[in-house]
């Protein structure tokens, strides 16, 4: 047989069962279609009052005046000047680090123990959803009750195991309202953080580990070479999903200690509120808004990356 | 370089007993094979050596002292994974050189003897490089070298070569083969690939539903397996099985196709005439002694040719094989020659062996 008759392209007719426009046809149509209602509703929902406070920020804007006054920088002029704000920015960062950095150790720890195979485990597993399940402003009444200073259990723990005299007043010291406030959203935030370490945990290969122990590994050893590692990726997806969370808190701290005392707790979304609705200056609290949010878009960004990336 | 010694070792998961007493020696230096189906607890006995799960009863010595809850970070033993369990976030080097680390050995004696490993298995070029940036053979490879580089014991091999393709198995094969030849340490190889194990082992040992069915070298297994289930075990193609349905007076087998004379008298009653397809031959129907039958499919390998042959009045097609030029017809009749040397014979007990093929073939 000749090649030359190998060579030349079939001369057949096209399957009545082709697609006309290839296979792939229609797929992207398919995808901004099935994209346009998320879109209309961040649109409406969250582009068009952010672009609005962001030209609020440019004005003063009063109860008292009856239209906002254009005053270019003036809102961040005073900002940059104001020690309440800047004090917001720094308990805010105390709050985030402390929150942040406690959840991702005890909800680590919490997902090691609960990976172990142990008589129980499933129940144990159920209960630990429970302070995600409960809305959080009931979980900030029960913390507050907890460290209520007359009837609160930690004071009686406490009192009982001889660690203090007598009852502490702990919500309305800055040390311990800060504490009340960060306890209360680690304790919120341990069952999100748990279940992405367990489901990092669970498909961590056992035949790595097994080769590990053989190799002479201990349990700490396989934790520090092998299951951390292992977890990096989630690590990093947490982190940045905690701060994102973290710097957002507004429900447990306002029904907790409502910023104080004095403003101990006062983080940038009491701040903002304060200014909205307390002092009704609305051009101040959406410029410190613009602020907050610039502070939450490097995280974001780190975070959207990760995602379109599929690290 | 250790012996390894068994002793009614006993392995339970719940209600289920997964081991039920396995008793073996494995000497310095020998190469033991466990071979056997999916499921005859060949895993689990060696995740039992290596100290990865515990032994429910029974003892365990490596040599000459009992290791039973001596934890698997210090049983100085190494293994070979089927998955490789290579640590996906470390590069070659730190792979193989990792059981060093934590030692304690130094640096630059860690990195020396990865080196020398990987000249050997021929990894040296990738060493910088990380797991999933490598083939499976040279995954495979790595694994292996993981092992050597500790200079462990006793290694254990955990079907290692199941993952690989079939060119690949067999040069890994002839790699296995030499690293045993040039280190003499003591090998314990598990695998269900009964060639690996004929070919690589000293000792062969067969196991079954969480018993040891026997254990010998592979020529003894082949020769004078113990029972029906080595006998069908061991050799590729396996062994053909013919029902007994009587003994005449002139002292001959009544299978199906006809008659089997016997080589020498049996003590006991015969049930199952076992023979090899290698020691079948065909000739023309109503040949003098032979079986008769026809052909129902053939299989032309090149250097064989596997001709299925249904025996009036059975069912089950037997296997003979022929030599590659032989050309054989479907539905062509034939006569199926034994001969009653070759001819191993089970009671209906147990499947126990009442006559092995002739010595004389183990003479030759």
């Amino acid at each position: 047989m000749a090649l030359t008759e190998v060579n030349r392209p079939l001369e057949l007719p096209v399957s009545p069962l082709a697609n006309r426009r290839g296979l792939r046809a229609g797929q992207r149509r398919t995808g901004i279609l099935l994209l346009l209602p998320a879109i209309a509703v961040f649109a409406v929902v969250i582009l068009y009052p952010f672009l609005k406070a962001l030209g609020l920020s440019l004005f003063r804007y009063t109860i008292e005046m009856t239209a906002p006054e254009f005053i270019g920088l003036g809102n961040f002029r005073t900002i940059a000047t104001s020690g309440e704000v800047w004090n917001a920015f720094l308990v805010t960062a105390i709050y985030v680090l402390f929150t942040t950095v406690g959840t991702l150790v005890l909800g680590l720890g919490w997902a090691l123990i609960l990976n172990q195979p142990f008589r129980g485990r499933a129940v144990l597993r159920s209960f630990s959803l429970l302070p995600w399940v409960l809305p959080s402003t009931v979980s900030a009444f029960i913390w507050g009750w907890i460290f209520n200073a007359r009837f609160g259990v930690l004071n009686a723990i406490l009192l009982e195991l001889g660690l203090i005299d007598y009852p502490q007043a702990w919500l309305s010291t800055p040390q311990g309202a800060m504490l009340a406030v960060v306890l209360t959203k680690i304790w919120l935030s341990i069952p999100l953080f748990m279940a992405f370490f367990l489901a990092g945990l669970q498909n961590l290969d056992r035949e790595q580990v097994d080769a590990a122990r053989i190799d002479g590994a201990g349990n700490w050893a396989v934790l520090r070479d092998h299951v951390l590692p292992h977890l990096r990726p989630v690590l990093i997806v947490v982190v940045v999903i905690g701060v994102i969370g973290n710097l957002q808190q507004f429900d447990t701290i306002f029904a907790l200690t409502g910023g104080g005392p004095v403003r101990a707790t006062t983080v940038l979304s009491i701040e903002v509120y304060k200014q909205a609705f307390e002092q009704w200056d609305i051009g101040f609290a959406s410029a410190i808004g613009v602020l907050w949010v610039a502070t939450l878009i490097a995280p974001a960004f780190f975070y959207l990356r990760m995602l379109v990336k599929g690290a | 370089m250790a012996k390894l010694e068994l002793h009614d070792i006993r392995k339970t998961f719940g209600e289920v007993d997964v081991l039920k007493g396995i008793s073996l020696t494995v000497e310095d230096g020998e190469f033991a094979a466990f071979v056997g189906p999916s499921g005859c607890g060949k895993s689990t006995l060696l995740r039992l050596i290596c100290g990865l799960d515990e032994i429910t009863s029974g003892q365990m010595a490596i040599d000459g002292e009992i290791v039973n809850d001596v934890p698997a970070s210090r049983r100085g033993l190494a293994m070979v994974f089927q998955s490789y369990a290579l640590y996906p976030h470390m590069t070659v080097a730190d792979n193989m050189g990792y059981a060093l680390r934590l030692a304690g050995t130094p640096k630059p004696e860690i990195r020396q003897r990865v080196e020398n490993a990987a000249r050997i298995l021929r990894i040296d070029p990738y060493l910088d490089r990380k797991p999933r940036q490598l083939s499976g053979g040279q995954r495979q490879r790595v694994a292996i070298g993981r092992a050597i580089v500790r200079e462990p014991r006793i290694f254990l091999f955990d079907e290692p070569l199941s993952n690989l393709d079939a060119a690949l198995r067999v040069d890994m094969r002839i790699e296995i083969a030499r690293m045993k030849e040039r280190l003499g340490t003591t090998m314990v190889y598990v695998t269900h690939d009964q060639i690996e194990a004929m070919t690589l082992a000293d000792k062969i040992v067969v196991m079954n539903a969480g018993r040891v069915e026997q254990v010998g070298s592979p020529l003894e297994l082949y020769n004078r397996p113990a029972n029906r289930f080595v006998a069908g075990f061991i050799g590729s193609p396996r062994m053909n099985f013919l029902a007994v349905s009587g003994v005449t007076p002139e002292g001959q087998m009544v299978v199906p196709g006809g008659r089997i004379g016997l080589a020498r008298r049996i003590p006991g009653t015969a049930a199952e005439a076992g023979v090899r397809p290698e020691h079948l031959r065909l000739d023309r129907p109503g040949t003098e002694g032979s079986l008769s039958g026809r052909v129902v499919m053939t299989e032309h390998l090149g250097s064989d040719t596997y001709a299925y042959v249904q025996l009036d009045g059975s069912e089950q097609p037997i296997l003979v094989r022929l030599s590659g030029e032989r050309l054989v017809r479907r539905e062509e009749p034939v006569g199926v020659v034994v001969d009653p040397e070759t001819v191993h014979i089970f009671g209906s007990d147990a499947n126990t062996l009442l006559s092995a093929q002739s010595t004389a073939r183990e003479a030759a």
